[in-house]
């Protein structure tokens, strides 16, 4: 039924991709003309006809239509295609060739319809899976193929509803705000009055940030409405293609005018119509031939490492069942040979009576054999490991750890097939912005003429963001010092209601969930949380920015505002005037989704022609020589325009300037500002000085300058930007009341503190590219109404163009000064890790600006080589430029980072970080993230050219050797642990001396990829703990990873962000993308899709783990199971139905559930303990030495299960399958018990499949054996079962044969286990002695989760945490055994904790304080993270220092936890919180270095406890 | 995307015990206890039961004698199939020194006589030998027609090949006087063969049922003289017949061919004394190198004759000893070492 439409649809697609084939041959372009007109040859009119002509037109063009179709198969095709597609897996060739291989009849061993069923069997659960799929993309298919849209028909003459699979090329489509667009097409009207649409890409591209679309030119000048009638218009353009950047052609119009289509007029299919209310358009492109299905490949197939290896197994399995069958083929002819002449009796002669000659025998038992053998070969092992790997898929995707409640994500598999991969990646090659970090741009400090300012509030407000992701329950409203965090108290109410709705709450909240919830209101705002937005400004720049708003104020009717400010004043002003406006940061607000905020002033566009200029300059001075053209020039422009401009052409006012020439609302804003600003100053001349908010003049409801945000959620503005720095510093600006209200193309309005609004006539705006890195604005001031350009550059661009300055001059010293201060403060930036921009102005004189704007309009209007004209035009402009200041934003990294790499780092993982950044951030975020450690030596390679470069890694590479030596012990050491030692403390490999680290740049790098250097960069970066590479370009991350992988043969793992990560994930084995805020391109081209990048850390770990160990284990078995037939004879003693259904039946449902389920170590062990990761990189679970070694233990108990019945009956009168159904159920109880010695963990699930397994067999047997008496030749199995059920030797071999058989195994491995216990194993160990205090938090945290039990005390919860903790303390101790006095109190006191007393609450405190780490938060597992690095901090303490330790420093916490929860009850000021915060952060200086300030949260949570504890 | 949207966190993932795979589960672990407690109590277990097995494998009297060489005669005469209709027998006398008690069970024994050979097996009609078409010979290759055309039954290479020495059992009362032990031909074949998977086509006599069909090639007499004495045993549904079609597993086998009467001199089983088995040598096995013997056996509670499972309990009883001694030395000795591992 759900195959119908498909079927029907289906002559049609096929054909229409020939059609398609043949038209690209035809010619390179497309010609779409409306559907509405008659086509050339149609005369009468009429509806009938209308629809004719409307499928002739389709099918004269041969245009696909805008039905979506991504299933594979129809109801007819799908049979032969989805056989067809089986048969490239060789294994079914192989296995439906011996299935027909039993019907020739010389050489048939089973019944030939039987021997298909296995085969058949296998091929139709894939079918059913594929056809399943298909189902499902179908119904997906149906669904956005139903979705409605608005298309003019020709007979209604109207817009009327159509389903989107009905929309053609040629049809005009109507779309209204917010509708997602259906195909692409190109834009003709749009109810914007600036014929603008914008456009949101999310669905394409993941950017948030809205994107402007134009109204093909010539059809924006359209007074009326657009009627699509009177298109005649015809529109040539390429062919579809899949590039989503670029779009070209003409429409050609009835009067053989032409005007060009670019890139700006087409609107994408599946992009959201934002901030329009309607726009209509024409159909280009449809269906599969818009740009966004040409761009959606599907999930890409990779083959795992382990299944390469699996594959060659089989191969030696074929091998073998080929040795075996040769083997006796050959006996079975030597023994025709023997008794040929004899005429035994029980030969059995051909029908002519002659007996076969041995040779021919023998090739007859070898073809029989190799069907008897096939058991050899798993046939259900693809199959089976398909469906573990879609299972394990899914547990994945379900997991609930990786869920990120932010961004409402999980994680998502892209890739089927190389989960187990995960577990065995030895080098992670990671991108910085946005994966290592937030991609969360926040202004930190800045610099202004020379002055720093530290901005220590803002600070510690970042402080306690870092914080509050760690903290867990409480948000205690914070007191008013802190004036934005009101808005959380706003959300609060909200945010309970919410979270106790939730099930699962307490994990990440505080600001998180504020964030969250802010990300929920104000959906698709990209560079927007709360973190972003409020930004806490520094008082003494504050207050200067007041000031010298209200200088401006009183001085703003003379005749150089601006002089009236002293320089620095000036230089502040002009900083934040820059900060505001030298951006392309779109102002929306919240309340209408993506409606512009927005006064239409006047139709203007930018400044577009040298007319235009001079139009609007011509009341000013000017006297060159251009003026006289330009001013009859403007007159005519003006006079055709027929605008309002002629009448204040000839008004002079300059001080007036811009407001009076902008019509008449500008003025009465102006004025009104103005009034406001005075009065503002008036009245705060006499008040302190503090800022407060303007009492609010404006009618206009979107433009409160309000700079706090929580004052309601209508005030606010949202600035939508293309990049994240922009919009940091835009909510920079607005701290200080340097608020951007609105932008159009041609103005920019600002609100400014005193002088209230301030429209600045936007001139030019030259954007930003990476090869100037930097923009500019070009404006006109209202104010002293002088042309001002602000740059905003990267610092090591913007320094070098600043006007030089005189020496000798005081002022031209003064500027040395300031820029050498500037130079200074922006090193102290880098160093701290900050992104630094500077910030620097130029003054044009209007002859400058004009002979400027001259050669620039000639650039734009240049045809060849545009770029490069308008290139050198910015360069003339951006020169002699005087510098304002300097800002440091704050890119944050992730939650966890840092100890996330830390964990990585112990599992075993290299972590190189691949960056375009410049190299001093790059280090000094990995300093931040643990990448590199101060007492490490780091090792800088720099190489201005090739020689060099080879000179300096031969040098490193000498230094290295000589080091060697010193190295080498700890090497030896780290190898032998791996065997022998017990699971060793962390410690003892990071502090056995100063590793290296390896920082190379873009350049360098350049030259050591080159082939006669990479082997000596390889092994030097082999010999590095971590590789930074800066400034590299895509090209480059992508050839490290090549590199890498193809020379070291490792495992390579590469995850990334943005769009300059795809090579790099497309290259490593395994590409993990973060769905982050750069778009998505990432995750398009990876394998798993993480939310953030400390989610790789369980990623890799448990699950990595988990699926290798699980697949591993499985893959073996079904070796192992597979070779346990020894027949002897081409006879198969076992009953054929047995023999074929053993696999697919009897056998596999326990190791199914067994490679689904099955936890080798559970997650948190795993966690606690990354080095086990190790196994899975040295691929210990499955290598050919296990491959064989299982053979081997495989064959001896097929010898036995095959010997103990052979004897047992042997010289009996049992009959071939009264001894072959024995040795059936021995095999089968000796795999579930194999399996059992195998499977870690038993779960109900195991147990049953196990009982059915079992029941299954006997329930199969005796059903088949009593059903009919004479049916299945050549067996002959009535009542065999039944009979044996009766006889006692039977029970008695079934539990002696496998118990014999498992007898070796059982021993080897316990001896295994004793005497050379591998890691696993240990860690195994260490899970099941701690169950008590590690499974029984666990238990209760996931009893809370449960929906409907009543969840536990949080305060409960955190002591039972702090005793799991503790149980990981000691066992991350070397002799942790001896502990177990130190950690019982804990362990057995979990509930009731008041009764613990003194003990446990020291305890809790210090796992208070150590839980704390930035990574922690509410689950015991993520809690139990921190720990390591707790007995890290203190490698060398013994198991009593810990307790000890917290002991001594029990009184001052308690003391000071007394007073913290005082305060909060009594609700005393913050003074003595910090007075507090001090404290303890000295006192924790002292205590944990490593750990970081966060006095807010350690009150909290240490006031938390007390009341707890009391 | 399984789930609707009709929560605001669509996609939080269900928190049940097995999506989190937090599934209860007891961890097997292979601790030294229970290794070391497993050994020991399978090694008693299995010493058990094999002492047990051992003692009552010794209970069983078992007489072997192998008449391929003791009636060379004869055996020379069956080699040349043209002296197919010459009788011949061959008497072995035997001296049984202690009484078998119980029932006594006598077999046939072949030596390298490949019952289980594929071709072998599969060359029979079993609706032809349920009765139901007695004409159906379609598996039998090579052995369904004769060579006028008739179909042979029973048909196939099974039945063709039937054991037809005759065996008598003779008890020397005293030097001169012997008598005829008293053998049961009934109740040597499974129930569910004689009643439900062998039948004679239904009809007035047997002779009239088989019409139509021809003997077996190498058979004296048609398939309704197999034993003329008793109806309930003729045909298809001859116990020797049965016996033998079901075929064996191991080219040396055994086959169930009598089992005493008991009745006068034999109520306890048979009594020690003289015997001799007076054997109608008909089946040739010198030809491919077999022999053949006859077996006089009892039977225990667990059947088998052989002291094999006996024995191989023992042994895996032994060795499970051993290795648990072996670990419980290495255990000791670590547990001095104070590892991590060991430590009760």
């Amino acid at each position: 039924m759900e195959q119908e439409p498909a079927a029907a649809e289906e002559p049609g697609s096929p054909g229409a991709r020939r059609r398609r084939r043949r038209r690209r041959r035809e010619g390179r372009t497309r010609t779409v003309r409306s559907n509405l007109l008659p086509p050339p040859g149609a005369e009468d009119p009429g509806t009938s006809v209308a629809k004719g002509a409307r499928r002739r037109c389709a099918g004269t063009q041969h245009l696909a239509d805008n039905r979506l179709k991504t299933t594979k198969y129809t109801l007819l095709s799908f049979l032969p295609k989805n056989l067809f597609e089986q048969f490239h897996r060789l294994a079914n060739v192989y296995f439906v060739f011996i299935a027909l291989l039993n019907f020739v009849p010389a050489v048939n061993a089973f019944q030939p319809g039987l021997a298909l069923a296995p085969v058949l069997f296998i091929l139709a659960v894939t079918a059913f899976k594929d056809l399943w799929e298909d189902y499902s993309r179908h119904r997906s298919d149906h669904e956005i193929n139903h979705l409605g849209c608005l298309v003019f028909s020709r007979e209604e003459k109207q817009y009327v509803h159509r389903h989107w699979k009905e929309v053609r090329v040629g049809d005009f489509v109507r779309l209204r705000c917010n509708e997602i667009i259906p195909a692409d097409i190109l834009l003709l009207s749009s109810s914007d009055p600036d014929g603008l649409c914008h456009i949101e890409t999310a669905n394409l591209d993941g950017e948030t940030n809205l994107k402007r679309r134009q109204v093909v030119r010539g059809f924006s000048e359209l007074v009326s409405e657009f009627n699509p009638l009177t298109f005649t218009s015809v529109i040539e353009c390429e062919k579809p293609n899949n590039d989503l950047t670029r779009f070209r052609g003409c429409i050609v119009h009835d009067s053989g005018k032409k005007a060009g289509l670019y890139k700006e007029n087409l609107l994408l299919r599946g992009c959201t119509v934002r901030n329009t209310e309607a726009v209509v358009g024409i159909v280009i492109y449809a269906g599969h031939e818009t740009k966004a299905l040409l761009n959606n490949s599907g999930p890409r197939y990779k083959r795992s490492q382990l299944e390469r290896q699996m594959n060659c197994d089989v191969l030696w399995c074929v091998l073998l069942l080929v040795c075996m069958s040769l083997f006796s083929a050959v006996g079975h002819g030597l023994w025709v040979q023997r008794y040929q002449e004899k005429k035994s009796l029980f030969d059995v002669p051909e029908s002519d009576g002659t007996s076969l000659s041995p040779i021919t025998a023998a090739v007859y038992s070898f073809l029989t054999m190799i069907i008897v053998l096939q058991v050899l070969i798993p046939i259900s092992l693809y199959v089976s490991i398909e469906i573990v790997k879609v299972c394990q898929v899914h547990f994945i995707n379900q997991d609930i750890e990786l869920y990120d409640e932010e961004t409402d994500s999980q994680l998502q598999c892209r890739a089927l097939n190389i989960t187990e991969d995960l577990g065995q990646i030895q080098y992670i090659f990671s991108d910085k912005t946005g994966t290592l970090t937030e991609n969360k741009m926040v202004f930190r400090r800045c610099t202004v003429s020379g002055v720093e300012y530290s901005h220590d509030a803002n600070a510690r407000r970042l402080a306690r963001y870092q914080e509050a992701d760690s903290e867990e329950e409480e948000v205690v409203p914070r007191g008013g010092s802190l004036p934005q965090r009101g808005s959380s108290g706003s959300h609060q109410s909200v945010r309970i209601v919410h979270r106790s709705q939730s099930t699962r709450s307490h994990r990440r909240t505080g600001s998180r969930a504020e964030a969250k919830l802010a990300s929920m209101l104000s959906k698709h705002t990209a560079f927007s949380s709360p973190m972003e937005k409020d930004i806490t400004p520094d008082p003494k720049l504050l207050e200067k920015v007041s000031e010298c708003g209200r200088c401006l104020a009183f001085a703003r009717h003379q005749e150089h505002p601006l002089a009236h400010l002293s320089p620095e004043l000036s230089d502040i002003f002009d900083f934040f005037i820059a900060l505001t406006i030298c951006n392309t940061v779109v102002v929306t607000s919240p309340d209408q989704p993506r409606q512009k905020v927005r006064v239409r002033f006047e139709l203007k566009s930018p400044v577009k022609t040298i007319e235009d200029f001079l139009r609007r300059f011509t009341p000013s001075r000017l006297t060159s020589s251009c003026s006289s053209v330009g001013s009859v020039a403007a007159t005519k422009s003006a006079h055709k325009a027929g605008s309002s401009f002629l009448s204040t052409l000839p008004n002079d006012g300059a001080l007036l300037g811009l407001e009076e020439r902008l019509g008449p609302p500008a003025p009465a804003l102006a004025s009104n500002g103005y009034s406001s600003g005075a009065r503002g100053w008036a009245a705060e001349c006499a008040a302190a000085r503090e800022p407060q908010p303007e009492p609010e003049p404006e009618p206009e409801p979107h433009s409160e300058p309000q700079p706090q945000p929580g004052s309601g959620p209508e005030g606010e503005l949202r600035y939508e930007a293309e990049s994240p720095d922009e919009a940091a510093l835009v909510y920079a600006a607005r701290a200080y009341n340097c608020t951007l209200v609105d932008r159009l193309h041609d103005q920019v309005s600002v609100e400014l503190p005193h002088l209230g609004r301030l429209t600045f006539e936007l001139l030019h705006t030259l954007g930003f590219d990476s090869i100037r890195k930097r923009m500019s604005v070009v404006i006109r001031h209202p104010l002293t109404d002088e042309i001002n350009v602000y740059t905003k550059g990267a610092d090591s661009v913007v320094m070098d163009l600043l006007l030089p300055c005189s020496a000798d001059d005081a002022r031209g010293r003064h500027q040395k000064k300031i820029r050498s201060k500037t130079q200074n403060y922006l090193n102290l930036y880098a160093v701290e890790g900050l992104r630094t921009l500077c910030i620097a102005k130029r003054v044009l004189s209007k002859e400058e600006y004009a002979c400027w704007l001259q050669s620039h309009l000639e650039a734009e209007s240049a045809l060849d080589n545009r770029e490069e004209l308008l290139f050198q035009s910015a360069m003339r402009l951006e020169t002699n430029l005087h510098l304002l200041g300097a800002t440091g934003i704050e890119d944050r990294l992730q939650d966890g980072v840092p100890e996330t790499i830390a964990k990585l780092r112990q599992a075993g993982l290299q972590i190189w970080v691949l960056t375009g950044d410049k190299q001093e951030t790059a280090i000094n975020i990995a300093y931040a993230c643990k990448l590199l450690d101060h007492n490490e030596e780091v090792i800088t390679l720099n190489a201005e050219s090739q020689e060099v470069c080879a000179a300096l890694l031969d040098q490193c590479l000498h230094y290295v050797q000589s080091r060697s030596p010193h190295r080498a012990p700890k090497k030896t050491a780290g190898s032998l642990s791996m065997g022998f030692s017990p699971v060793y403390p962390p410690s003892t490999v990071t502090t056995a001396g100063p590793s290296l680290s390896l920082v190379i740049d873009g350049r360098s790098l350049a030259y050591a990829l080159e082939k006669n250097l990479e082997d000596k960069f390889l092994f030097l970066a082999k010999q590095c703990r971590s590789v930074l590479c800066c400034r590299s370009t895509p090209l480059q991350k992508s050839m490290v990873v090549k590199l890498v992988r193809s020379k070291l043969k490792a495992m390579t793992l590469a995850i990334g962000d943005g769009a300059n990560d795809v090579s790099m994930i497309q290259v490593a084995d395994v590409g993990v993308g973060i769905s982050g805020q750069e778009g998505m391109q990432a995750v398009m081209a990876s394998d798993f899709a993480v939310p953030r990048f400390r989610y790789l850390e369980r990623l890799l770990i448990v699950h990595g783990h988990w699926c290798y160990s699980r697949l591993a284990n499985m893959v073996l078995y079904f070796f192992y199971k597979n070779t346990f037939y020894c027949g002897f004879s081409a006879s198969a003693m076992i009953d054929q139905w047995y023999l074929i259904f053993f696999n697919l039946l009897f056998s596999s449902l326990p190791q199914l559930v067994t490679g689904v389920l099955d936890k080798d170590v559970p997650a948190d062990v795993l966690l606690t303990e990354p080095q086990l990761y190790t196994s899975g990189q040295n691929r210990e679970e499955y290598r050919p030495r296990t491959f064989w070694l299982n053979m081997a233990d495989a064959a001896f108990q097929s010898l036995v299960c095959f010997f103990i019945p052979y004897l047992a009956y042997y010289d009996s009168d049992a009959d071939v399958f009264t001894w072959g159904t024995p040795i059936t159920a021995i095999a089968l109880f000796t795999f579930l018990l194999h399996l059992g010695i195998e499977t870690k963990t038993w779960t109900w699930l195991n147990w049953t499949a196990c009982g059915f397994s079992i029941l299954l067999f006997f329930t199969v047997a005796l059903i088949y054996n009593a059903s009919c008496a004479t049916c299945y030749p050549p067996s002959n199995p009535y009542w065999t079962m039944q009979t044996l059920m009766g006889d006692p030797v039977f029970y008695l071999t079934c539990f002696m044969a496998p118990v014999a058989a498992l007898l070796p195994r059982l021993f080897c491995k316990a001896l295994q286990g004793s005497l050379f216990p591998t890691q696993l194993q240990l860690a195994r160990q260490l899970a099941k002695r701690s169950p008590e205090k590690l499974s029984a938090p666990k238990g209760t945290f996931a009893q809370g989760h449960v929906p409907g039990e009543p969840r536990t005390e949080p305060s409960e919860q955190r002591s039972l945490r702090a005793s799991g903790s503790f149980s990981q303390d000691c066992g991350s101790q070397a002799s942790w055994h001896a502990q177990q006095p130190a950690c019982s109190p804990e362990a057995s006191g979990e509930p009731s904790v008041v009764d613990m007393g003194v003990p446990l609450r020291e305890d809790t405190l210090l796992e208070g304080l150590s839980g704390q780490t930035p990574g922690a938060s509410s689950r015991g597992q993520v809690v139990l993270e921190g720990c390591p690095g707790y007995s890290r901090r203190k490698p060398t303490s013994t198991s009593r220092a810990a307790p000890l330790s917290s002991i001594f420093s029990l009184p001052s916490f308690s003391s000071l936890s007394w007073i913290s929860s005082l305060s909060l009850v009594s609700g005393l000021g913050s003074v003595l919180q910090f007075s507090r915060s001090g404290l303890q952060m000295g006192k924790r200086d002292g205590e944990f270095l490593a750990s970081r300030p966060q006095p807010d949260q350690d009150l909290r949570g240490l006031s938390g406890q007390t009341t707890d504890c009391f | 995307m399984k789930r609707g949207s009709h929560d605001c966190q669509s996609r939080l993932p269900d928190n049940t015990a097995l999506k989190q795979q937090q599934l209860p589960a007891y961890r097997l672990q292979l601790t030294a206890t229970i290794i070391l407690s497993g050994f020991f109590i399978t090694g008693v277990f299995c010493l058990g039961v094999g002492v047990i097995l051992l003692l009552s494998a010794k209970n069983i009297k078992e007489v072997e004698i192998n008449y391929t060489e003791k009636c060379s005669d004869c055996a020379k005469l069956r080699e040349n199939t043209a002296n197919f209709d010459k009788e011949c027998t061959c008497s072995i006398p035997f001296y049984l020194p202690e009484a078998m008690k119980g029932d006594v069970y006598m077999f046939y024994k072949l030596y390298g006589f490949y019952q289980n050979l594929y071709q072998y097996v599969l060359s029979r009609s079993n609706s032809q030998l349920m009765g139901i078409d007695i004409k159906d010979v379609s598996n039998c290759a090579p052995f369904k027609n004769s060579h006028n055309g008739i179909p042979i039954a029973p048909c196939g290479a099974i039945a063709n090949s039937i054991f037809n020495d005759t065996i008598v059992l003779s008890y020397n009362l005293n030097s001169s006087m012997s008598i005829k032990v008293p053998m049961l031909r009934s109740g040597i074949s499974w129930w569910t063969d004689k009643y439900v998977k062998f039948w004679n086509p239904s009809s007035q006599n047997l002779s009239s049922a088989f019409a139509g069909t021809a003997k077996p090639p190498s058979w004296p007499k048609p398939v309704y003289e197999l034993d003329e004495e008793d109806p309930e045993n003729n045909g298809f549904i001859n116990e020797d017949f049965i016996v033998w079609m079901r075929t064996a597993a191991f080219p040396t086998f055994k086959k169930l061919y009598r089992r005493l009467s008991r009745i006068q001199h034999f109520t306890e089983g048979l009594p020690a004394g003289s015997y001799s088995f007076g054997i109608t040598y008909n089946f040739p096995v010198t030809k491919f190198q077999g022999e053949k013997s006859v077996v006089l056996s009892t039977l225990t509670w667990s059947g088998g004759s052989s002291l094999f499972l006996g024995l191989a309990y023992t042994v895996t009883g032994a060795l499970t000893w051993l290795a648990f001694f072996a670990m419980m030395a290495i255990h000791l000795r670590l547990k001095g070492r104070k590892t991590l591992f060991h430590q009760e």
